[in-house]
């Protein structure tokens, strides 16, 4: 062989590698559809419990021209991510600054590291009727809830990074002379970063899902209340569409804080 | 200038836990190292070498005695005394070249101050052309190259190096040495040199110091009897050797112990 059909041949190879499991994938997913459509077709189950792909797909057109209970599915849409974005924004922009200051002060960490330890084990859902006991059943509960999860997952990430940053690290930068801000900014934020990130990930994650809880019990818009609505008067299609939307959502919002994460940590050996 | 005093220093480091007890690293040191002199320390590991430079950096305060620098106590770190970490301290989200200028920029040197220094000492080590790499994306050996390279960008007064050249290859290894060599002809800074390597040490030092193990002391200082600036011819003469088994032998008593 000679030098330039190996070159093409192991470029052949490298070109099949890299789609061979993206493609098992998505064999993946249209064989999921693909079981679902068999077992509703052969009418194995009714439709009234499980809809037909295609059953699903008509009414999601339905309802992209008509929208639902009176509000058109981007108003859904919008009012479920409006929630969960501030929410989740609000929390990480208050947490990353508490958990740097936790590791920055011995005193501060030790008042707070107990509390917002206790908090960390219980599932956020778990305060939704007190919430509501609360600050009723407006959008303060629901923001709030969200911004108290997204909180709680960062906050001891962030103090989690700043302390592990190795000191050697903050020695260099003290060799060179930066003020304490300049240190603090400039070495061991970027230094705690993948910390920080992988909290704020977690948050994000929490986020969408404590929204889809809170919705659920109390609102007059949103994906979570499409869902109960739906499901109190037994239209499966819908509860479906609702389902899949709120996937297809939470997927982007990973993908993209992914993306993010990649550009920000590119410089983290994957060695 | 660059005077490094040290006068009776000791330092205990606390015990960790109550089982544990504290640490005497370090007893009753004195050293003078005079302005542009090179000073190599060795002794067995674990003696206190690093805990010495450690003070004098301002990283560490001593528990007992005291360090003068140009004739002032040292407040903290600072650029006036550069240390080169024994495994690169890198600024892993900064490219070599950030790492390189990052204490001049944060300092607020105008950029014509330093730009020239630090091209020249990234082409020194050898790396001119990995300005634009991160640290991930070079060797072991390259990045304590572009540590090196910070150091001297900085200018500073004293240079305080901690086993810089351990983990270098030897053809890298003497490179280096004589690149501080060469550097120290032109600025002649004051040179605290930490090595293992008795070779490394004569040939780089004016004096050597052999530490006794923990708590570590002062044991034995040796002249050594060559003229700078000095070539590789000097690592076969007979002087040469003579001291090097002089020094071998003073820490090979001390590992018997
Ligand atoms: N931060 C520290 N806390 C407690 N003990 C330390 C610390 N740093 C060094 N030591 C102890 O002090 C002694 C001397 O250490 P070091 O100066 O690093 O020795 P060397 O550099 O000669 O190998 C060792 O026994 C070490 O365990
Ligand atoms: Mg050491």
């Amino acid at each position: 062989m000679t030098d330039k059909s190996q070159m093409t041949h192991r470029r052949r190879r490298l070109a099949v590698s890299r789609w061979r499991y993206p493609l098992i994938s998505l064999v993946s997913i249209i064989g999921m559809i693909g079981v679902w459509a068999l077992i509703t077709g052969a009418e194995l189950v009714s439709s009234r419990v499980l809809p037909s792909p295609g059953d699903v797909l008509a009414q999601a057109d339905h309802m992209v021209r008509n929208g639902y209970a009176g509000n058109p599915l981007i108003v859904h849409i919008g009012w479920s991510l409006f929630r969960a974005v501030s929410g989740f924004l609000l929390g990480i922009a208050l947490a990353i600054p508490v958990g740097l200051l936790m590791s920055y002060s011995k005193t501060f960490g030790a008042i707070t590291q107990p509390i917002f330890g206790f908090f960390r084990p219980i599932p956020p859902i778990a305060f939704i009727p007190l919430m509501i006991v609360w600050f009723g059943i407006g959008e303060t509960s629901k923001v709030l809830l969200i911004f108290a999860a997204s909180f709680n997952y960062t906050v001891l990430n962030s103090a989690a990074g700043m302390r592990s940053v190795p000191e050697q690290l903050v020695r260099a930068g003290v060799n060179l002379g930066l003020t304490r801000w300049q240190l603090f900014t400039s070495v061991m934020f970027p230094a705690a970063l993948p910390s920080i990130l992988t909290g704020v990930k977690t948050s994000a994650a929490v986020s969408w899902a404590v929204l889809v809880a809170a919705e659920l019990l109390a609102a007059q818009a949103g994906l979570g209340f499409i869902i109960t609505d739906a499901g109190t008067f037994f239209r499966i299609s819908d509860v479906f569409i609702g389902i899949l939307i709120i996937g297809v959502i939470g997927l982007s919002i990973e993908f993209l804080i992914t993306a993010f994460e990649r550009r920000l940590l590119h410089w983290q050996s994957k060695v | 200038m660059g005077t490094i005093v040290l006068d009776a220093v000791t330092k205990i480091y606390p015990a960790a836990d109550g089982r544990s007890a504290e640490v005497v690293a370090v007893s009753d040191v004195g050293m003078t190292i005079a302005d542009g002199e090179i000073i190599c320390l060795v002794g067995p590991s674990g003696c206190g070498k690093s805990t010495v430079l450690n003070m004098i950096a301002g990283f560490e305060s001593p528990s007992s005695g005291r360090i003068t620098v140009s004739g002032k106590d040292i407040f903290g770190a600072g650029p006036d005394r550069m240390v080169v970490f024994q495994s690169p301290a890198l600024f892993g989200w900064m490219t070599v070249w950030e790492n390189i200028t990052f204490g001049p920029r944060k300092r607020g040197v105008p950029k014509a101050q330093y730009e020239d220094d630090a091209h020249r000492f990234i082409k020194a080590v050898g790396l001119e052309d990995f300005s634009a790499h991160y640290p991930y994306q070079l060797s072991g050996g390259m990045r304590q190259r572009v540590q090196i390279a910070r150091a001297l960008t900085n200018q500073p007064e004293i240079l305080l190096m901690d086993e810089p050249f351990g983990a270098l290859d030897f053809q890298t290894r003497l490179l280096m040495q004589e690149l501080l060599l060469k550097v120290w002809s032109e600025f002649k800074p004051t040179i605290l040199f930490i090595t293992h390597d008795v070779d490394e040490a004569i040939f780089l030092g004016d004096r050597v110091y052999v530490m006794s193990r923990r708590p570590g002391r002062l044991k034995e200082q040796f002249e050594v009897p060559f003229a700078k600036p000095r070539s590789i011819e000097m690592l076969t003469d007979t002087r040469f050797v003579t001291l090097k088994d002089k020094i071998l032998h003073s820490i090979r008593e001390e590992l018997a112990r």
